[in-house]
């Protein structure tokens, strides 16, 4: 058993960067940490308007076609992690941990629940009361109010994708598909709680609480 | 012994899990690493692969279906298990499910490729040296599919030569068929079983004639096999036709774009959301159009006597301010025309304030800051807000603030030789002005010709909002306005001061 003591993580910043190419750099480094190279990383980035499906998406959840989508102007992609559709643009940091969990104690659960400590810890550090919801993965704040999603993909314990926190983020963007297959819960942004906050001042503590919970 | 796959544990607490889709089929050949399936579980998604190399003997579970963890979700057979070792593990035929639909039900794909109830080859007994491809001695309608490409470890497609010549004879595609001699290698009976399904083929129903395997390939790939051409036997399509039909369309979708294009624009934030708005409101808002001839001899007249007194702290006027103040006051009168159709609530809202949008291009870039609360507001005040909001524009200075809560817009182009036009409407707004030039025309003035100076105003409406009576009550009210514009200046002289 191997516990998480001496693991290290590294931390890379892309920037605003279209969804195919941080697939891209996802891919590449899970094909090292499935080769037993490379060390734990987590891409944080913000992506233009995007839409994503996981495998687990059901077609009510997204009324418009793909092409309806794209004219109004999102990249559509389907892709293999959890969870149904959600929707990602600027003003939301995503984060993606490419991580062993096969040297992190071989348990997925574990991992979610850790990615949602890191991400509560986060908006703590702004004041923003959050909370976990039994059974809803993500991060609420109440029973309808959600702040921050997660979807995952695995292979042999090397994850891949991960979180979207919602910092400033044209909610309205939201509205072409029903987030995570939820239609009664309504997305929120922290800059609602703590006016004209930006990802770049989110930035250095979720590094900070990702490094205390991962690092 | 065959292989027991189990639905996987992934953490502690993990109780049970759902298996999304399959990856292989019955009958499929399975390599150690290779993915077999994918598990969900709680909003993460595992590629299940598999630890053994193999056969698929069965697909316990159905896709979409949960299970407990620990649960059999498949068997696999390993390389040169007989049908007794089999048997013997208990996978007996009686329990044998028929094999899933797992073809991924693409909604163009033409009907499932190779269906569970393939006819089988008759009798001829199978080749001992290739337990993989036995029939396993199970009711024809049982048994996964028989045909399936097999790929070699060195990618080589190995047969006899006799085999070969007969399906070079019978227009056989080799890739297709699973060779029973050693190391895989296809023998002529082989290529005669295969022959022998292809006729028992029940014809599809829509006269597209192709090999089951090709047909596969197919339908993963959502692929309408209409355009696709033949060379098997008697015409059918086969699996290397769809290759080089790929082939062939990758590579003349990569020449016309070559062709095509000579180089891409990359297109700002700014830019896409505006295509967005312009979409958006084209898709929602019914556009109807008005237009109206002014003229504009008193305004003319009006805005040089103006700017000839050019007293100190006061702006210049131009066209753009007095047409400014001139909606400001229309819509001042006609509030049905400073609202929005609000789709949710399927009413018309009514904006509190009086927010004239101006559409500027500062280096080929669209903006249109906004002049806010026009309403009590002096042609001079709105001017000088005018020009700084312009002159931020140009610096490229503009915040937000600065170009949202617009509540009509006014759109310019006579300075480009315009004589009218119509612009689109920004939502959520219901309507846009669009001026065209200012210029001596040629009128009728008391049944004489004349020489007069006159503009065309175009009024771009949302249906939903106004009526055309109403809009053209309210842009008759604009030209009015400047027709007398005295009205305009009115309020105006306290500024300054």
């Amino acid at each position: 058993m191997h516990t998480s003591s001496g693991a290290s993580i590294e931390i890379r910043k892309l920037g605003r960067i279209p969804f195919a190419e941080a697939l891209a750099v996802q891919n590449e480094l899970r094909e090292d940490r499935l080769a037993g190279a490379g060390t734990d990383t987590v891409l944080l980035l913000e992506h233009p308007d995007t839409i994503t499906f996981g495998r687990a998406s059901r077609p009510e959840n997204a009324p418009l076609s793909d092409s309806e989508l794209r004219c109004a102007g999102y990249e559509v992609f389907r892709i293999q992690r959890g969870g149904d559709v959600t929707y990602h643009g600027p003003g939301q940091l995503v984060g993606y941990p490419i991580f062993d969990l096969a040297q992190r104690g071989r348990d997925l659960h574990r991992y979610l629940r850790t990615l949602e400590s890191v991400l509560i810890e986060t908006l703590a550090a702004f004041g923003i009361p959050a909370c976990r919801r039994e059974g809803y993965t993500g991060v609420w704040i109440d029973e309808r109010r959600k702040i921050a999603s997660i979807g995952i993909g695995l292979r042999r314990w090397v994850t891949l994708h991960g979180f979207a926190l919602n910092v400033c983020c044209d909610l309205e963007r939201f509205d072409a598909v029903v987030p995570c297959g939820l239609p009664e819960a309504e997305m929120i942004n922290m800059c609602e709680f703590s006016a004209s906050l930006e990802v770049s001042e989110v930035l250095p503590r979720l590094e900070a609480a990702l490094c205390k919970e991962f690092g | 012994m065959p292989k027991v796959i189990r639905m996987p544990k992934l953490s502690d607490t993990m109780e049970e899990g759902t298996l999304l889709a399959w990856r292989k089929r019955v009958g499929d050949h399975i390599k150690r690493g290779e993915i077999l399936a994918d598990v969900e579980t709680d909003k993460a998604d595992m590629e299940f692969e598999s630890y053994t190399d193999g056969t698929i003997e069965k697909l316990v579970v159905e896709p979409g279906s949960t299970v407990e963890v620990g649960a059999t979700i498949a068997i696999i057979r390993l390389p040169g298990e007989t049908d007794a070792e089999v048997a013997a593990a208990g996978v007996e035929s009686s329990t044998l499910a028929p094999a899933p639909a797992v073809a991924p039900s693409l909604p163009r794909a033409p009907a499932p490729a190779v269906a569970p109830s393939l006819p089988q080859a008759p009798s001829e007994p199978p080749a001992p040296a290739s337990p993989a491809a036995q029939p396993l001695g199970l009711p024809p309608a049982l048994a996964g599919p028989r045909v399936t490409p097999l790929s070699f470890d060195d990618g080589r497609l190995r047969a006899t030569p006799a085999a070969r010549r007969c399906a070079e004879e019978r227009s056989v595609d080799l890739s297709e068929i699973e060779g029973s001699g050693p190391v895989g290698a296809i023998l002529l009976s082989d290529v005669d079983a295969y022959l022998r399904e292809l006729e028992a083929q029940t014809p599809e129903a829509d006269g597209v004639r192709a090999t089951p395997v090709a047909l596969r390939v197919a339908t993963d790939l959502g692929l309408d096999l209409e355009a696709v051409k033949g060379s098997g036997p008697s015409g059918r399509i086969t699996k290397s036709d769809v290759e080089a039909f790929l082939d062939r369309e990758k590579r003349q979708a990569v020449e016309r774009e070559g062709e095509l294009f000579t180089g891409v624009l990359q297109l700002s934030q700014k830019r896409k959301a505006l295509i967005r708005n312009m979409i958006r409101s084209k898709e929602e808002a019914p556009h109807f159009y008005v237009q109206m001839d002014v003229r504009a001899d008193a305004l003319r007249q009006l805005r040089d006597r103006v700017n000839a007194e050019s007293r100190k702290g006061r702006p210049r006027l131009t066209y753009t301010h007095l047409i400014i103040k001139a909606s400001a006051l229309a819509l001042e009168k006609f509030p049905d025309a400073n609202a929005t159709y609000r789709p949710e609530a399927r009413d018309v809202a009514l904006f509190g304030q009086i927010n004239v949008g101006l559409a500027v291009d500062v280096n080929d870039e669209l903006v249109a800051p906004t002049v806010k609360g026009c309403q009590g507001k002096s042609v001079f005040q709105l001017a000088e807000e005018a020009n700084q909001l312009i002159q931020r524009a140009r610096m490229r200075k503009l915040q937000p603030s600065d170009y949202s809560d617009g509540t009509f817009t006014i759109s310019n182009l006579g300075m480009f030789g315009v004589n009218g036009f119509y612009a689109i409407i920004t939502p959520p707004q219901s309507s846009i002005l669009s001026v065209g030039s200012i210029l001596p025309r040629a009128i009728v003035v008391n049944n004489e010709l004349a020489i007069g100076t006159v503009t065309t105003l175009g009024l771009s409406v949302d249906h939903r909002v106004l009526d055309g009576v109403k809009a053209a009550q309210f842009l008759g009210e604009i030209r009015r306005l400047l027709e007398n514009p005295e009205e305009l200046t009115r309020d105006a002289h306290e500024f300054g001061s």
